[in-house]
């Protein structure tokens, strides 16, 4: 009972039927390897030939819902069968909203350009977290400086996704320290620029399926027009740039928390098969905590969905967006460390998907704002938490 | 699916918040006190048309469903509970009259839900319906009512309803003492008696949701009203809601507040679209709301510190009342049995249902 058009039905049918038959195995592959899946695997061919003739982009008349709503329906599915490889697949990725929304008509056009009608894959990448700084913005080092020729880049990012096998890299470096956030602004840095050094994908515990890549910037040029918005927008607005940019990022947050509630349930759906067919089910004990499992997985659902239909209504959602985040993510991590239990020592073997989504799932409460700075978020509305 | 309530559900929450601010709130310790609510409130909410709000109209009922049922409660119980309890003189033992009977049996009922001052009371009966024929026999601890005309006994067999042979005995009670509180022996023939366990459970979802929605609305106070303490309190310079332990512990009871009433208004449109996953919803709303009463209802009065736990504030009661909510609808655990028995099928959620 999920209330979704048969139009939104049928579109994420057909995801799921992917899923089953190639995402799954896909970052199960990635995971054994402990690595992303090389560019020119088989498996990126395949899933552009999925999108252009299977998965056609939804037509509005059609299905009902809302781009909210509808990417929560997406993401909710596509993570059941393998967040990581969500997150490794083709194409300009979250940079693309920003670039849509803030970039110049050019800059759309020879950046997001290229991604369109073809057949080969290819990716973006947008980098914002440092060594020193994740969530805290105003702690970022990296500067941009510029010059006759255009910009001079210096400082390190770490944990950008896809960064080492993208045309470009949308990088947030700041052009005025003096004006602190507001001194942010986000540069193309296109693949093959030598400023771009120390490139290194990072060994993780889970999400194995796509690159985790830090890398430093070393004097890194780039040209006047690569400052994103152009220079007569970004030079002048300039707490208007920053904020439009963190802006964007704000509506992944709930997308996020869809992906969160996916591998929920594809964690729960692990542990209940296991007790079935081992019939640990009929342990009271066993089946109240599986009973708590499905109830905590779908109030996390119920919330998600709400903070995007909050969203395509214009309703203001940072509370409910929020709050989604976190509790989604923490059911993620809850149900996939009670569903470890549930299998016991089978998951301890470490050859089940349960004990894999045990190390995925940690990372959605740390990505994209952790709890605990949703938290803050949400005092900074319930209490009036300073800032 | 559609989280926004209907043009109906605005009308009654603007009506029904405004009585319960002004008629309910204001004498929460006078009604405690009294064990019952004056008769002026009484008559009061009688005039504003929602004692038969889920009634069916044809029982002289607004008809009105579960959705705006479980709404309505939270806004009274918002206020107090116990009030709530005591203003309703139907539901929730006449979900098991409608779910057996139908509108047949409810109106045979019809000159006693005519009459201003006829009240149902319900009981959970575990021998319900597995003899029929037999006496309606035992006795029930605890009861939030001071007295009833028409006795209802609900068990997973099924149910049955007496008109005498019963007796109400006052009880000290725990809390929700608007109510009144009473311990119950009986003895009778049933006017009538039904077998259906069927039946019985989709009585008890609507039960369950009915005690889950006051829990709800108990929890929406606690919460509220520790916040604003935690607001106006000074310590260490700044408002206590401040220091990011009491934030965070106050946006860890918002989600847990939030959580419950989004899994009641899930089940109660489950319940109003006859769908067959309302029986297990319902019991986890319950399992959730009861689980959320013990995290915001004891943190609510850690948040107030030694005023907490003092009478001059309300958290005091609503922790109490939280709690004693709780142990109604056959309680939890066996909340947990149906909730847990419905795991033997998967139990669709998200976009793969």
């Amino acid at each position: 009972m999920n209330g979704f058009s048969p139009a939104l039905c049928a579109h994420i049918a057909r995801v799921r039927e992917w899923g089953r038959a190639e995402v799954r195995p896909a970052g199960l592959e990635a995971d054994r390897n402990g690595a992303p899946l090389p560019a020119d695997h088989p498996y990126f061919a395949k899933y552009m030939g999925f999108r252009s003739e299977h998965l056609p982009a939804l037509d509005d008349d059609a299905v009902p819902e809302g781009p909210a709503v509808r990417m929560v329906a997406f993401n909710e599915e596509n993570a059941y069968w393998d967040r990581g490889m969500g997150v490794a697949a083709p194409g300009p990725g979250l940079p693309s909203r920003i670039v849509a929304t803030s970039g110049t008509s050019d800059q759309r056009e020879r950046f997001l350009g290229p991604f369109r009608g073809i057949d080969q894959p290819r990716w973006g990448s947008f980098a914002l977290t440092e060594p020193g700084g994740g969530s805290d913005t105003a702690a970022f080092r990296t500067r941009a400086t510029r010059t006759d020729r255009g910009y001079l880049l210096s400082g390190a990012k770490c944990f950008i996704g896809n960064a080492a096998r993208a045309d470009w890299v949308l990088v947030q470096a700041n052009l005025d320290p003096e004006k602190g956030r507001a001194g942010q602004r986000a540069f193309f840095v296109e693949h093959g620029n030598r400023g771009m050094t120390g490139i290194k994908i990072e060994k993780k515990m889970g999400l194995r399926a796509y690159e985790s890549v830090s890398f430093i910037l070393e004097d890194c040029e780039v040209a006047h027009e690569n400052i994103l918005g152009g220079e007569r927008s970004a030079l002048t607005s300039w707490s208007g740039a920053y904020a439009k940019t963190m802006g964007t990022l704000n509506t992944t947050r709930v997308g996020v928390a869809a992906s969160a509630v996916g591998m929920a349930r594809s964690a729960y759906d692990e542990a209940l098969g296991f007790a079935k067919a081992s019939g640990a089910i009929r342990s009271a004990r066993v089946c109240d905590r599986l009973e708590a499992m499905s109830r905590q997985l779908r109030a996390a659902w119920l919330m998600t969905l709400r903070a995007a239909w909050k969203a395509d209504g214009k309703i203001p959602n940072i509370v409910d967006a929020s709050m989604a985040k976190v509790f989604a993510a923490e059911t993620a991590q809850e149900l996939a460390s009670a569903g470890m239990e549930i299998v016991g020592l089978e998951a301890g073997a470490g050859h089940r998907l349960i004990e894999k989504l045990f190390r995925d799932a940690k990372a959605l409460n740390i990505v994209e704002g952790t709890g605990q700075i949703q938290r803050i978020i949400m005092g900074r509305s319930l209490v009036g938490l300073p800032r | 699916m559609d989280f926004a309530q209907s043009e109906s559900d605005d009308i009654i929450a603007e009506t029904i918040g405004r009585f319960a601010a002004d008629q309910l709130r204001p004498c929460l310790r006078e009604f405690e006190a009294a064990r019952s609510v004056s008769q002026a409130v009484r008559e009061r909410y009688a005039a504003l048309g929602f004692e038969a709000l889920d009634l069916p109209e044809d029982a002289g009922g607004a008809g009105l469903g579960m959705v705006s049922r479980i709404r309505t409660n939270r806004l009274l119980a918002e206020a107090d509970a116990g009030a709530a309890l005591a203003l309703d003189r139907f539901a929730p033992a006449v979900y098991v009259i409608e779910a057996f009977g139908g509108i047949a049996a409810l109106k045979s009922f019809a000159a006693m839900l005519a009459r201003p001052d006829t009240r149902f009371a319900l009981i959970m009966d575990d021998g319900a319906g597995t003899s029929p024929g037999t006496r309606g026999e035992g006795e029930a601890a605890w009861v939030p009512a001071a007295q009833a005309d028409v006795l209802v006994g609900l068990g997973p067999q099924g149910a049955w309803a007496l008109q005498d042979g019963f007796a109400f005995e006052p009880v000290a009670g725990a809390a929700l003492h608007a109510a009144g509180a009473s311990r119950v022996r009986y003895a009778g023939t049933p006017i009538h008696v039904w077998h259906d366990p069927a039946l019985a459970a989709w009585a008890l979802a609507k039960i369950r949701l009915y005690y889950a929605s006051l829990i709800w609305g108990v929890l929406c106070d606690a919460a509220g009203f520790s916040r604003s303490y935690a607001l106006e309190r000074v310590a260490f310079g700044k408002p206590i809601a401040h220091h990011q332990a009491l934030a965070f512990l106050i946006v860890d009871m918002h989600v847990a507040v939030e959580r419950v009433g989004l899994l009641i208004e899930d089940a109660a449109r489950a319940v109003d679209a006859g769908d067959d996953r309302a029986v297990s919803a319902s019991a986890a709303a319950f399992i959730d709301a009861v689980e959320a009463s013990r995290f915001v209802g004891s943190n609510s009065v850690q948040i107030l510190g030694g005023h907490g736990f003092m009478r001059d504030f309300p958290v005091e009661k609503a922790m109490r009342d939280a709690r004693a909510l709780g142990l109604l609808a056959g309680g939890v655990d066996a909340a947990r049995e149906d909730a847990g028995a419905a795991l033997t099928a998967t139990i669709p959620v998200g976009v793969a249902a």
